[in-house]
């Protein structure tokens, strides 16, 4: 891991009518890096990936992509989204395009790729995601909910992104596809895929993340490596939030 | 020349006159009804309202007196048109209208999700709208554009109201020089219905044609 920052975020704040959803949100991720974020259900992790996007437009702070400011008015976001790839929990493939086409659009209409070219780098991008010749013809209704995400992230990858962000990637997944998905995400991790992940999966945070940020009440309360975050947390809110879904994680094993 | 001689030798013509009034309105109120249809979801304030003030206003008239307005009351302000424009014009008009609201509808039944995966990959709303929304807008739109073409077929009768010698002005002056409406009339209705299947049957071979796995458009349920 070089220590060069792709992704810098600071002081970012959102809300929405009375409701403050972020409250002051900063942090890095360099190149190469694995990032976790945690923590309980409505604290405002899903707004924060769309936030970094600029799919959701923060009200204050700032956001850096490499050296493009994103929050910047006069950035082009459309251009710069190119570089961040977006995997969303409820996978939003296409529902009228084929697995490949979905890859392809992308790399057709925003990157301008002659098809043959487009289609070589979708292959690539499928195969890598573990997804089979036979399935590439079939329309995202054909595709289990594990092969409809898997297509989603090499849709996101085929951009051949800067950095990827997972917002809950396996939330709407049973747990035999569960596994499928975060292997997938495992893999390309490996393969130094800077990477900004939320998720509920302790086992797989404690496996993938070089770091794990905790998030609660639209702040980032706690962040270290994934063992001591885990296993031995300074906040005793940090606490019970893992005895709760560690537990729950048994009762449904 | 027999009642029969006469009748169809003119229906001919009438028939021809109503094809062309369909020739050109069916496509050209689908074509105005998809554009007001996106003009009423992404047209901004400005786009939105005239949009909207447009199908207030068309499907507020009832298509016969849009038609009179169109004749009588354009000339009256110096636009004379002719009956077929007249009638072209207003049947345009009307089920543009109408067919707005289908795009409309289907536009906003597509979920938020496609938008944003579209969005996240780094398209713009052109690009967006054109590849993405679009196509899928316009499948979920299919049959209720298809029910407007039917209504055109049906509603090109009007016409015969400004003057337009169609199939049904045809039936109307046969009728009042021979009486025989049952003869007349029901021959009329057969005209119409076999426009109709004809419709129906293209109609559901682009259903089956445009058919994707998870889009409900009718078919193969």
């Amino acid at each position: 891991m070089s220590d060069e920052i792709v992704l810098r975020v600071k002081d970012l704040c959102k809300r929405y009518g009375d409701k403050a959803v972020l409250r002051g949100v900063s942090f890095e991720v360099e190149r190469g890096e694995v990032k976790v974020i945690m923590g309980p259900s409505g604290t405002g992790k899903t707004t924060l990936l769309k936030c970094i996007d600029m799919l959701v437009k923060p009200d204050s702070g700032k956001i850096w992509l490499e050296d493009l400011e994103l929050t910047d008015p006069r950035t082009d976001v459309s251009e710069a989204r190119r570089k961040i790839g977006f995997v969303f929990q409820e996978f939003n493939l296409f529902h009228h395009l084929t697995a490949i086409k979905n890859v392809m659009i992308g790399l057709t209409k925003v990157k301008k790729l002659p098809k043959d070219e487009a289609r070589a780098i979708a292959e690539r991008s499928l195969l890598k995601v573990h997804i089979d010749r036979e399935l590439w013809d079939r329309y995202p209704a054909q595709l289990s909910g594990g092969q409809k995400q898997r297509v989603a992230i090499a849709r996101a990858l085929a951009m051949e992104p800067t950095i990827m962000l997972y917002d809950e990637p396996t939330s709407a997944l049973d747990p035999q596809l569960t596994r499928e998905v975060l292997e997938v995400i495992k893999e390309l991790a490996e393969d130094e895929m800077t990477s900004l992940i939320v998720t509920h999966e302790v086992n797989f945070a404690s496996e993938v993340a070089d770091e794990i940020m905790i998030m609660m009440d639209g702040r980032i309360v706690e962040r270290g490596d994934p063992r001591s975050i885990i296993y031995d947390p300074r906040r005793e809110e940090t606490r019970r939030f893992f005895n709760k879904i560690v537990k729950i994680g048994d009762e449904l094993r | 020349m027999s009642f029969w001689d006469e009748f169809l030798s003119k229906l001919y013509p009438g028939a021809l006159t109503t094809l062309q009034l369909l020739a050109v309105t069916i496509p050209s109120s689908i074509i105005l009804g998809i554009f007001i249809g996106f003009l009423r979801v992404y047209g901004g304030k400005i786009g939105k309202t005239l949009a909207n003030l447009y199908v207030y206003i068309f499907r507020g008239f009832p298509l016969l007196v849009t038609l009179m307005i169109m004749f009588f009351g354009l000339a009256d302000i110096g636009i004379r048109l002719t009956p077929y424009w007249a009638a072209a014009l207003a049947i345009i008009v009307c089920s543009s209208a109408y067919q707005s609201e289908y795009v409309r509808m289907s536009i906003l039944s597509i979920d938020e999700g496609q938008s944003l995966a579209a969005r996240s990959l780094g398209m713009r709303r052109s690009a967006e709208i054109l590849y993405i929304i679009l196509p899928q807008a316009l499948r979920i739109a299919l049959p209720g554009i298809g029910n407007e073409v039917i209504y055109m077929i049906l509603y090109s009768s009007l016409a015969y109201v400004v003057g337009v010698n169609e199939i049904f002005s045809v039936a109307i002056s046969v009728n009042s020089i021979w009486f025989k409406p049952t003869e007349v009339f029901l021959t009329t209705a057969l005209i119409y219905l076999a426009m109709t299947t004809t419709a129906s049957y293209g109609l559901k071979k682009l259903e089956r044609k445009l058919w994707i796995p998870g889009f409900e458009t009718g078919v193969r349920r």
